[in-house]
């Protein structure tokens, strides 16, 4: 890098002196706008001898005046005089002026043996570039930024945690009095039954059953509120195995159920799996409507997914409900059903980087199908 | 008169240099400029019955340095330090306890003040949890917000009482 010349009308020797001390600092002086070179004598006072002086720099007055930064290091500077090979550097300061406008400089004090006395080498500091300075800003800016976001995200799952509980909490409790009411109204049924009041006794078994499908609800509920929270670790698990248990009650009940593709063996979270699996297949007879039907379950096992898709020939759900489908307390139709199902699906799969999509239009073609995405390698 | 070198540290971004020019300048600048190295500024602290005249030089350090701050030049013979943390990050309070173990073991005895800053940005300042250090009786410690300029100079006359008590 081309030096900058030194300035003044310092001797000869003085200059080669002088630079060859500079230069031996390496690239502190090089290149950009050098404000001036200062002698001092042993009481840190500008005097002059050599060159011009830095503008800030008065003739006759202690440096520490005109330069605050100094105040405190002046032991410093002339221990220098013990050691003349020895360089003090004080990179990167601004003295803030009466009007508050600075300039970053660079100062280096060298012992002057020829001269026995300290120079002070002042220059604009270029330790940083206008653009390198831009960076380091956005890039503040930006950690700050993520700091804030973090605070936010931790403080969004300490509120999900709360709601939670609060879910499970509620579901817990709500439940009690609910049982209480069945045992009033078993009580109840009895009585009308010794006063052979038929229609009485009817009404109150439908509170019972009322009741019975509030707090079965509220099962779910908690079971929802609880998903994600107490899976076990991984198992390995034979998924054709676990399907064709699944689908064994539904041949049962007189269903025709296709099991295609791939099912491997893999170790993965079983219980999960097998919930989901169990609603999707379950769901597919439950809505199909009529006492008999077509099931299909295939898998196709991919480089990072199993993709599981149930497929049934009931009456479908039309393309305006599908986001309904997967809300908690949505149910379609009248299978009295919780409406729980599919939004426990959707969470779970979620839950451990899954997911689920459904596929149907009545309008064209009869059936549904969902498929659900399950992730073979889940961390724990 | 006297002149006490006094540092500003505390993480990126915790206010230093609006603090310092806040108190310098009474100004509040909404860019905001990251100190690259250090700037320095003089305050001609208020005079005080119990208190010499007094001139604090005010090394408003780069927040990138962290612990080495302790061991670099600008350290060299400061009287008093000024730990400064951002009442709106909680991050920034726990650096302040880490500032303040360091300070007090490159320079045992000189005067260690804590300020939390950016009062204006947390509606109840005492809702915020804050490190138990800095409420310890004896503390020096003082919230402040360089926006609105709220106890920005009586933290630097503090300071400034320190230092004249400690005799630094």
């Amino acid at each position: 890098m081309p030096r900058t010349p030194l300035p003044g009308a310092a001797s000869k020797a003085m200059q080669h002196s002088l630079r060859y001390r500079v230069e031996k600092a390496g690239e502190v002086i090089a290149g950009f706008g050098v404000y001036g070179v200062v002698w001092l004598d042993e009481d840190l006072k500008a005097v002059n001898r050599f060159g011009k002086l830095v503008d800030f720099v008065e003739l006759g007055r202690p440096v520490t005046e005109s330069l605050l930064p100094l105040i405190g290091l002046e032991n410093e500077i002339l221990g220098l005089k013990r050691n003349p090979s020895r360089l003090l550097e004080l990179p990167a300061v601004a003295v803030a002026a009466a009007n508050g406008n600075s300039k970053k400089m660079n100062f280096t004090f060298l012992w002057l043996a020829e001269e026995q006395c300290p120079v002070m080498l002042a220059y604009r500091s270029n330790s940083q570039t206008e653009l390198e300075m831009e960076l380091s800003k956005q890039i503040r800016a930006r950690l700050m930024a993520e700091e804030v976001v973090t605070a936010k995200s931790k403080e969004l799952a300490r509120a999900n945690a709360d709601l939670e509980s609060y879910a499970a909490i509620i579901s817990h409790d709500l439940k009690e009095p609910l049982r209480h009411m069945r045992y009033i109204a078993d009580e109840l049924i009895a009585e009308c039954a010794t006063r052979g009041d038929e229609q009485f006794g009817k009404k109150l078994s439908e509170i019972q059953q009322l009741s019975r499908r509030m707090s079965h609800m509220l099962s779910e509920l908690l079971d929802y509120a609880s998903l994600g929270r107490k899976y076990e670790g991984l198992a390995l698990t034979d998924t054709r195995a676990l399907v064709e248990s699944i689908t064994r009650s539904i041949r049962e009940k007189g269903f025709e159920v296709r099991i295609e593709g791939n099912w491997p063996t893999m170790a993965t979270l079983a219980a999960p799996l097998d919930l989901i699996l169990r609603n999707l297949i379950e769901n597919a007879q439950k809505h199909h409507g009529g006492t008999t039907g077509s099931i299909g379950v295939s898998c196709s096992d991919e480089e990072s997914a199993l993709v599981i898709s149930v497929t049934d020939d009931g009456p479908g759900i039309d393309p305006a409900n599908h986001q309904a489908v997967f809300l908690p307390f949505r149910a379609i139709g009248s299978s009295g059903g919780t409406g729980l199902g599919l939004a426990m699906v959707k969470k779970m799969a979620e839950s451990v980087g899954g997911s689920i999509k459904l596929c149907s239009d009545p309008a064209k073609k009869r059936g549904a199908t969902l498929t659900l995405h399950w992730p073979k390698y889940i961390v724990t | 008169m006297t002149a006490k070198k006094v540092m500003l540290l505390g993480e990126i971004g915790v206010g230093k240099s609006s603090l310092a020019r806040r108190l310098v300048f009474d100004k509040f600048e909404f860019d905001y400029k990251p100190t690259i190295g250090v700037d320095v500024y003089r305050y001609d602290v208020p005079d005080s019955p119990g208190r010499a005249q007094m001139s604090l030089v005010i090394w408003d350090t780069d927040g990138n340095f962290g612990d080495a701050i302790f061991r670099h030049i600008y350290m060299k013979e400061a009287s008093a330090a000024l730990i400064i943390g951002d009442l709106s990050r909680p991050s920034t309070l726990e650096t302040m306890v880490k500032l303040a173990e360091g300070f007090g073991e490159a320079f045992p005895g000189r005067h260690a003040g804590f300020i939390v800053n950016k009062t204006d940005l947390v509606p109840d300042a005492d809702a915020a949890p804050l490190p138990a250090i800095l409420t310890r009786p004896g503390t020096s410690f003082m919230r402040t917000s360089a926006k609105t300029g709220s106890n920005v100079g009586r933290a630097f006359i503090d300071a400034a009482d320190a230092i004249a008590r400690r005799g630094q």
